[in-house]
């Protein structure tokens, strides 16, 4: 366990564990659009940046993003000082330039008082942020379907050459992971489709609703001992089923 | 053949400086970058084929050597003729006959193809009376331009690998981490850390695996140091990381080669392949249990791979994508190991500090900034070339004494060091002794030595929107604050100079330069706005007069000036025949006309014109 | 420079077969091809058990790489600081000019392709010209048109 001070108040936390998580269990509000629990941070939106400092460094200050910077005894943390707040403004109208019809960076501008981009808007831009959490996502469940192409300014997330990716398997990770809704996809009858490639749906034998596609269903059931055939039920079937067969279970008890 | 002790690399120096000996009549012919571009191949390429079909007595074609660089390019190609030192400059083809007959049979001196100082006027017939040279202290270039790169015996001739064997038979690695400590050598690639207290937080990490990384990256335009050195001597180099990965505790290196730079990376192999066939590279080297095996690793055309962690990745395969560095390299770099990562040029002066002693290195340059450091000195000066002088140092005495000043005596502006992450200084800084810090406070910084001097010229605002230009094709694009507020402090410094901007544009442009030095993710980003914060500093009448009276003083920024036909036309048309848009019409022997609407004002007829018969507004 | 991507396997095989050797084995094809084709992408994805997305990612992060097809000669000017303060850009406009392309572009007929560098290190030589590996310091309007006398 170490102890630090953030925002003026003693702290504890495990060693090395990093600065986001302490300072939200605090209650303390810190954005960090590029952050997700299921990957590893990445570093790349600057929201969460803190001021830090230490009672030996003879009033010399750092700035660090949390969701990457571990805990150590004696660091001492603010989350909003006014160098902080000017660079969460900063970064959110650089955002707004690039990406000004996103809905959330837009809300998220304007509790900063910006409702407008003071800079030149971008051309051809789009809701993208580049967080990268769908690439991280794709590339935890074991996809690697898309990835960041080109770099700087130019950088966009794709699939290889721009074709409909070849290891895509519709499961939707990373449009439910993306923070501005930029990935979209459709579905439509038993045919999803995203990043341009169509799926198959595999359906509910009891709803007739869908439920995934087929090719996620086989690589599940050969990666992850998910056997095929559970995916002939939606999870809600499955749940019903699961409900009565507790209800039997309990009956039994009863009974006894 | 193997050298498989101390006493073996001693024998085998004896032998090479033999074999050197028995021709006292060499002729050496530089081959370094700036002389390559000026065509020296051809010079060696003809004394072949001179020698070819003529015999010199006590002269042999062995005693032809191509070398790498010698520094003074702007005179290139150059030749020298041992024993006498005679140093002849800007040789051609043709002069190779006359080389051999006089200055090689009959012993005499070629006077047209001497140097004339440019300060004196005096021509000065041999290295140590040049004043180009007399000036410069060399350390980590001692070797070049007096040896054949891919010639290890050359190299050990020299004393090349004496101090890898010193440190082999008498001292152990803590007391190689201390030489270097004390010695106070400090990174010579920009960042001026100390290499010893780098070294020793390596090998304090308790790990199986530590690698050795030599950063050959040298993505700062207008530099070439560790271009000259890598390819003129390799094996400096790799002496330099046998010490380090001793020290440390690597049995694994890399020399990372940036793509733009081939010649660099086959010498690199050749030297490394020598190594390996002599034993000086590979299991117990020269009989002791420490082993060590280097790889040549290239570039792919990637600034930001200069960053430590970028490099890292590149080796490894991937993207070169900066990480946060809250935890260092030294503790988790290279395959999550601790790794020492160096430049060239630092790796260049271990073994001159294990030869000679920490306190000697101390003695050369200032108390904050022991030794020399190389510089490539270009731009509009009158000596270009590469040069390497003690810390402390003017920046006038580089400039002046070994620079001969600037081209045409023209009126002195700035001087611009440290790459894309460094500043411009201006006249009233001149007399600054150059060290780690004195830069830094002056708002600039040593950087990796690229030294470019501007003249009136010169316009500070479009240097301040060229670094920027290259900086944001350079960006990674992972931050938001380098790939999108220097994308837009880029546009902001453009649109002064197209005469765009309002003067409360400067203080944006100072509040969001202030957020990218705080808010970036690696060194790119956070040094990214020095060239614009270095020109507002010190040029900020520049800047006003883009803004307020839409005028370019050095007469650069192209929506901001006006060309215009003069009187002292003698319609000779050559700017007609130079100009791509059509814009000037005229008859022979008349005084030619400028259509403004198709004007450009690329400059090309300003350039052909002899006259001086075009005036810029 | 051929299209026979028969010899794709040869190239690949000159390095281990692992992730690390990515960027050698695409440096390797980028030469002989003076491009990368896609079969050279899906190839070396395959070989070096490397997925697609990240060959792809490597191909377009890097300057030296290039998805298009090139020219037979490669001109490329030098962008560098001491190049740009010695008159690159008029030596750009020249070569730009002359060729009938912009910068990045290849003339129709296959025969050159201009690109830009950010340094190649010749600095005192500035503005500095490579046409094909072969260095050409101190240009001027009227050397451009020498450089450019190729086979």
């Amino acid at each position: 366990m170490v102890t630090l001070t953030i925002n003026g108040k003693l702290v504890e936390a495990d060693e090395g564990e990093m600065l986001l998580a302490v300072i939200r269990r605090q209650q303390i509000d810190v954005p960090a659009l590029c952050h997700h629990d299921a990957v590893e941070p990445y570093g790349a939106c600057r929201l969460c940046t803190v001021e830090i400092t230490k009672s030996d460094w003879n009033g010399w200050k750092n700035y660090v993003t949390s969701c990457l910077y571990p805990a150590e005894d004696g660091l001492i943390v603010s989350t909003h000082t006014p160098e902080v707040i000017e660079l969460r403004r900063t970064v959110l109208d650089l955002m707004l330039a690039r990406s000004p019809r996103a809905r959330l960076i837009r809300d998220m501008a304007a509790e900063y008082g910006i409702m407008r981009t003071s800079y030149q808007e971008v051309v051809d831009g789009d809701d993208c942020i580049l967080c990268g959490l769908c690439t991280r996502v794709c590339d935890e469940m074991g996809f690697h379907a898309i990835s960041s192409v080109n770099r700087g300014h130019g950088k966009e997330i794709a699939p290889p050459l721009w074709q409909p990716p070849p290891d895509c398997v519709g499961c939707l990770s990373c449009a439910q992971v993306c923070p501005t809704g930029f990935i979209t996809y459709t579905d439509k009858g038993t045919t999803r489709t995203i990043w341009d490639r169509k799926f198959e749906l595999l359906t509910c034998e009891q709803t007739g609703l869908p439920t995934v596609t087929r090719e996620f269903a086989e690589f599940l059931s050969a990666h992850r001992e998910i056997p095929k055939e559970y995916f002939q039920l939606s999870d809600r079937a499955h749940r019903k089923e699961l409900a009565g067969t507790m209800g039997k279970i309990s009956q039994w008890g009863r009974e006894e | 053949m193997h050298i498989r002790n101390v006493q073996q690399l001693r024998k085998r120096q004896k032998e090479a400086l033999a074999a050197r000996d028995r021709f006292p009549r060499r002729i050496i012919v530089c081959c370094g970058p700036g002389c390559l571009a000026s065509g020296s191949q051809k010079i060696v390429d003809a004394f072949h084929k001179v020698l070819k079909n003529r015999r010199i007595k006590d002269f042999s074609v062995k005693a032809l050597r191509d070398t790498g660089c010698h520094g003074l390019c702007e005179k290139g190609p150059l030749v020298v003729i041992e024993p006498q030192g005679w140093f002849y400059t800007r040789v051609k083809p043709k002069d190779v006959e006359e080389i051999l007959e006089r200055s090689i049979r009959n012993g005499e001196i070629i006077d047209k193809l001497l140097y004339t100082d440019p300060a004196t006027n005096r021509t000065e017939e041999t290295y140590p009376e040049i004043g180009f040279y007399s000036h410069q202290r060399r350390i980590a270039l001692r070797n070049l331009g007096k040896i054949h790169p891919a010639e290890i015996d050359d190299y050990i001739a020299t004393g090349g690998y004496q101090a890898l064997a010193r440190v082999l038979e008498k001292m152990t690695p803590d007391g190689v981490i201390k030489e270097v400590t004390d010695s106070g050598l400090r990174g010579r690639g920009g960042g001026g850390f100390a290499t010893g207290r780098k070294w020793r937080s390596c090998r304090d990490v308790v790990s199986d695996v530590r690698y050795v990384i030599c950063n050959g990256d040298e993505g700062d335009p207008g530099a070439f140091m560790d271009r000259a050195i890598m390819e003129g001597d390799p094996h400096i180099v790799l002496e330099g990381m046998l010490i380090a990965a001793y020290a440390v505790g690597a049995t694994e290196g890399y020399v990372y080669v940036r793509e733009e730079y081939p010649l660099a990376v086959v010498r690199l192999q050749q030297a490394v392949e020598q190594c390996e066939e002599t034993g000086l590279m590979g299991d117990n080297i020269l009989g002791s249990d420490f082993s060590f095996r280097v790889r040549v690793a290239r570039g792919a055309g990637a600034f930001v791979c200069g960053e430590s962690s970028a490099l890292m990745k590149s080796v490894a395969g991937a993207v070169g994508e900066p990480r946060a560095k809250y935890i260092r390299s030294v503790t988790k770099g290279l395959y999550d190991k601790p790794t020492v990562l160096n430049n060239v040029e630092t790796f260049a002066n271990v073994p001159t500090i294990i030869e000679k002693g920490a306190d000697w290195f101390r003695k050369v340059g200032t108390s904050g900034s022991a030794g020399t450091k190389a510089f490539s000195l270009v731009g509009k000066v009158k000596n270009t070339g590469l040069i390497e002088v003690p810390m402390g140092i003017t920046l006038r005495e580089i400039i002046y004494d070994i620079g001969g000043g600037t081209i045409d005596d023209r009126p002195f502006k700035a001087v611009q060091t440290g790459g894309p992450s460094g500043g411009c200084l201006p006249e009233s800084k001149l007399d600054l002794p150059v060290d780690f810090d004195t830069l830094t406070e002056a708002g600039s910084m040593m950087g990796s030595g690229g030294m470019i001097v501007m003249d009136d010229k010169t316009c500070m605002v479009d240097v301040a929107r060229y670094f920027l230009s290259f900086l944001v094709s350079e960006s990674c694009g992972k931050c938001v604050p380098c790939r999108e507020g220097l994308y837009q402090l880029h546009a902001l410094v453009a649109a002064v100079t197209e005469g765009r901007a309002v003067e409360e544009d400067l203080d944006r442009m100072e509040r969001l330069s202030e957020v990218i030095v705080r808010g970036s993710l690696c060194g790119l980003g956070k040094s990214g706005p020095n060239p614009f914060l270095s020109t507002i500093r010190y040029f900020r009448d520049d800047y006003l007069a883009h803004i307020r009276d839409k005028r370019c003083p050095a007469g650069v920024c192209r929506e901001l000036i006006r060309y215009e036909i003069n009187e002292k036309c003698t319609g000779c048309m050559a700017c007609i025949s130079a100009c791509a848009y059509n814009a000037i019409t005229g008859k022979k022997q008349e005084v030619h006309v400028l259509d403004q609407d198709k004007c450009t004002k690329c400059g090309a007829c300003l350039a052909v014109c002899r006259y001086e018969a075009i005036d810029v507004y | 420079m051929s299209h026979d991507f028969s010899k794709l396997p040869r190239l690949i095989d000159r390095h281990p077969r692992k992730p690390d050797s990515l960027i050698m084995v695409l440096q390797d094809i980028q030469q002989e091809y003076h491009y990368l084709p896609c079969e050279a992408l899906e190839a070396a994805a395959e070989a070096l058990k490397v997925p697609l997305s990240r060959v792809f990612s490597v191909a377009t992060f890097y300057n030296a790489f290039s998805l298009h097809r090139r020219g037979d000669n490669i001109v490329r000017l030098c962008k560098g600081t001491a190049c740009h303060i010695r008159g690159a850009n008029l030596i750009q406009q020249q070569l730009e000019t002359q060729l009938g392309i912009q910068v990045g572009q290849t003339t129709p007929d296959y025969k050159f392709t201009l690109e830009v560098v950010a340094c190649v290190g010749a600095c005192a030589m500035a503005p500095v010209v490579i046409v094909n590996g072969k260095y050409h310091g101190t240009m001027n309007v009227n050397t451009v048109k020498k450089v450019l006398k190729v086979k």
